[in-house]
């Protein structure tokens, strides 16, 4: 059954635009939420003071159900402050895996909460490899050798997948140019990066925060309701997001 | 109260620039979008939009004027029926609606009954009926209805013969019936397990219906007072998580929410932030780059930044005489009317300050001297009066009038100056310093949702931003 689509004018459109009530106070919340999912501390911190900003969105996941329980701190002026501190820490974890460090990373996270790691096999496992990968990109074959057998292997033992992994990973002593070996991805540095990410999220969510922000879901969200709108309607779209140019219906 | 027209976001050049008073109004005629936020504030305790119904009403229990009497009774605390009759025609079904229709500007309306007693025949019936209902027909046998019968598990959805839905009902089971208005659905479920759903096709406002049909029969109902049954919220939460796993799949330019956050930090003159923010995206392992593709910044948001975070801090701070003499030594034409909407509101803030911090009596002067003339003034008028109305109360930040003197109203005046600002760069192409590039897309998917909303006869949920930060259902 052919509907014809409802056509709005750019003059109608534009109306509607103007109508909506934005409040700053919650783009500004929206802008604290990227900046402190993202880990920038000294950002945050400074936006709290330019902004007054001070509400942070604290959400606890509860994995069994997916669903969020809201436990807000913010609401009527009574703050938690966002715990800075804890940012911090958090990204010189993420920072020391990206160059390279990660024994002092790992230390870092039991520092942080030794509980991390302990229930996250997965995410110590692929850290103890990232070790060892540094461990052979520095050419410390003697060492990297015992580091796999003793710390790596009995891992291996417990969980298939793992193994696997191991086997890659000590593929690459095998090879005597590493760098164009079948395995030499591992040696890339966006495997670090991986890495770091992991372990990003892990303390993320060991800490109750949202992994990421909001804010790109949001422009998905734009992409989104446009199309979901076009079914049924003529209207301007923005096409392009970084424009943000209102451009008039082709047809 | 008179609201001055609102130019276009982009007016296409339509503007004469060659006018005089034309240039006057157009610098005004943003600013003034200023005074409209307040008012918003002035409306936030009852504005609509917050609540998670948006003013809309719910059942709260079941009407008794229209239920069918001479069949039925319902009990004193209106949620629970009996049927009185022994006869079994067609024509004495006793029916009771709701006393409230259900609200649609959710995702989901959802009620349950509870059979106490099924009676002879065990007829009971749940279901939803229209205004205007015949209350002696069971839900479903009418058009515009439809009901699911305890007797033979049946949905009836507007005709006398119903179809093959789900188990029979009868004495201690508790049944419920919902609406998804999203899928646009009728769905039932029994003693907490989901039966089915079928298509909803009936329009307009409906109301939940229960019904009893043989002798003895007894059935209460629970509009949301007592918990449910059935884990109406778990159902919603995966209708929503169904949604945002669609919306997860879009893709869109990388790093552009880098790029959206650096053009809102210039915008709104944040500077000490985005030098923050500069450095931080430089030091990342990678570095972010944010292209210039990414962002288009054809009005060069960077436009005298320091300077507007200067005046930002000095009215963030309440110190208002400092901030009105740096614009006149810095802009002087912001100024130059003393009865332009910045003027008006950096007198009004520094009112404000005086009552914030007591001193009363100087307000007062300071009232008689500089915030007089704004009285008369249309455009003014209700806003300087609420303003007044400070000095009416011992504790002014409880009272109605108390969002003057919250932080967001600073950061308002600090926007505005801001905006005041910003439209003295010569090089800006168009009202680009009312909103900040992020605004706009946040205004477009608002409007998006909203359309779309009411083009599914205004029912489901929409995009509420504020909604979206306070009570994220999400993840």
């Amino acid at each position: 059954m052919a509907t014809s689509k409802k056509v709005i004018t750019r003059e109608e459109w534009e109306k509607k635009l103007n109508a909506v009530k934005l409040r700053k106070e919650d783009m500004n919340t929206l802008v604290m939420n990227f900046l402190v999912t993202e880990g920038f501390v000294e950002a945050a911190d400074k936006f709290q003071r330019e902004s007054g900003t001070k509400r942070i969105l604290f959400f606890l996941l509860c994995d069994f159900h997916l669903c969020l329980v809201k436990v807000s701190f913010f609401l009527n002026g009574e703050t938690a402050e966002i715990d800075l501190a804890t940012i911090t820490d958090r990204m010189a974890v993420k920072k020391a895996v990206q160059n390279g460090n990660v024994e002092d990373a790992i230390e870092k996270v039991n520092d942080l909460n030794p509980e991390i790691l302990d229930t996250n096999p997965e995410l110590f496992f692929h850290l103890q490899q990232q070790r060892l990968i540094e461990l052979i990109r520095q050419g410390k074959t003697d060492e990297a050798l015992e580091f796999a057998q003793e710390e790596l292997a009995p891992r291996g033992e417990e969980n298939q997948a793992f193994l696997q992994e191991l086997e890659k990973t000590v593929a690459l002593l095998v090879f005597e140019d590493a760098s164009n070996c079948p395995v030499k991805d591992l040696l890339d540095v966006s495997h670090r990066l991986k890495t770091a990410s992991e372990v990003n999220a892990a303390i993320l969510t060991s800490q109750s925060h949202e992994k990421d922000p909001k804010l790109p879901s949001l422009l998905k969200m734009l992409i989104w309701a446009q199309n979901q709108l076009d079914e049924k309607a003529v209207y301007p779209h923005i096409n392009d997001l970084s424009t943000g140019l209102l451009q008039d219906p082709s047809e | 109260m008179t609201s001055l027209p609102m130019t276009a976001s982009s007016d296409n050049g339509r503007r004469n620039e060659n006018d005089e008073t034309s240039v006057a109004v157009n610098r005004r005629d943003p600013i003034v979008h200023f005074l409209d936020k307040i008012r918003l504030s002035a409306t936030k305790l009852g504005d609509a939009m917050e609540d998670d119904n948006e003013g809309e009403e719910s059942p709260t229990e079941l009407n008794t004027i229209n239920s069918a009497g001479g069949f039925l009774i319902v009990s004193p605390d209106k949620l629970s029926v009996k049927y009185t009759n022994t006869n079994l025609h067609g024509y004495d079904v006793g029916v009771a609606q709701a006393n409230k229709p259900a609200p649609f500007k959710c995702l989901t309306y959802y009620f349950e009954i509870f059979v106490k007693d099924a009676g002879a025949k065990g007829k009971v019936a749940i279901g939803f009926t229209k205004e205007g209902f015949i209350m002696r027909r069971q839900p479903g046998w009418e058009v515009n209805s439809c009901g699911y019968h305890g007797d033979d598990g049946n949905i009836y959805r507007g005709k006398g013969t119903g179809e093959a839905f789900g188990p029979t009902y009868t004495t201690g089971d508790t049944v419920g019936g919902g609406i998804d208005y999203a899928s646009q659905e009728f769905f039932f479920t029994k003693n907490g397990a989901f039966v089915g759903k079928i298509p909803k096709d009936i329009k307009g406002h409906l109301f939940p219906t229960v019904a009893v049909h043989s002798q003895n029969e007894e059935v209460s109902v629970n509009f949301g007072k007592e918990k449910f049954v059935f884990d109406v919220k778990g159902y919603e939460t995966s209708a929503r998580n169904k949604q945002e796993m669609a919306i997860e799949k879009v893709s869109i330019p990388p790093n552009i929410g880098y790029g959206l956050v650096k053009t809102y930090l210039l915008h709104y003159g944040y500077e000490e932030t985005l030098n923050a923010f500069n450095l931080a995206t430089k030091t990342t392992v990678p570095p972010i780059l944010i292209a210039q593709e990414n962002v288009v910044d054809e009005d060069d948001s960077s436009y005298d930044l320091h300077q507007r975070k200067t005046l930002r801090k000095l009215v963030r701070s309440g110190d208002i005489d400092a901030a009105l003499a740096n614009l006149q030594d810095w802009y002087p034409q912001i100024v130059q009317d003393d009865t332009s909407v910045v003027c008006f509101l950096l007198h009004c803030q520094k009112f404000i300050e005086f009552v914030r911090v007591g001193k009363l009596a100087e307000g007062v002067e300071f009232g008689r001297l500089e915030l007089a003339k704004f009285v008369g003034l249309t455009e003014f008028q209700d806003i300087i009066e609420d303003c007044f109305a400070l000095l009416v109360y011992s504790k002014p930040e409880e009272s109605p009038v108390g969002y003057f003197l919250e932080d967001s109203q600073r950061e308002l005046v600090a926007d505005a100056v801001n905006a005041a600002i910003l439209s003295t760069n010569p090089d800006k192409k168009d009202v680009s310093h009312l909103h900040s590039h992020l605004e706009i897309l946040l205004r477009q998917l608002t409007v998006c949702c909203l359309e779309r909303r009411s083009m599914n006869g205004d029912q489901g949920e929409t995009f509420r931003l504020h909604h979206v930060l306070n009570n994220s259902t999400r993840r």
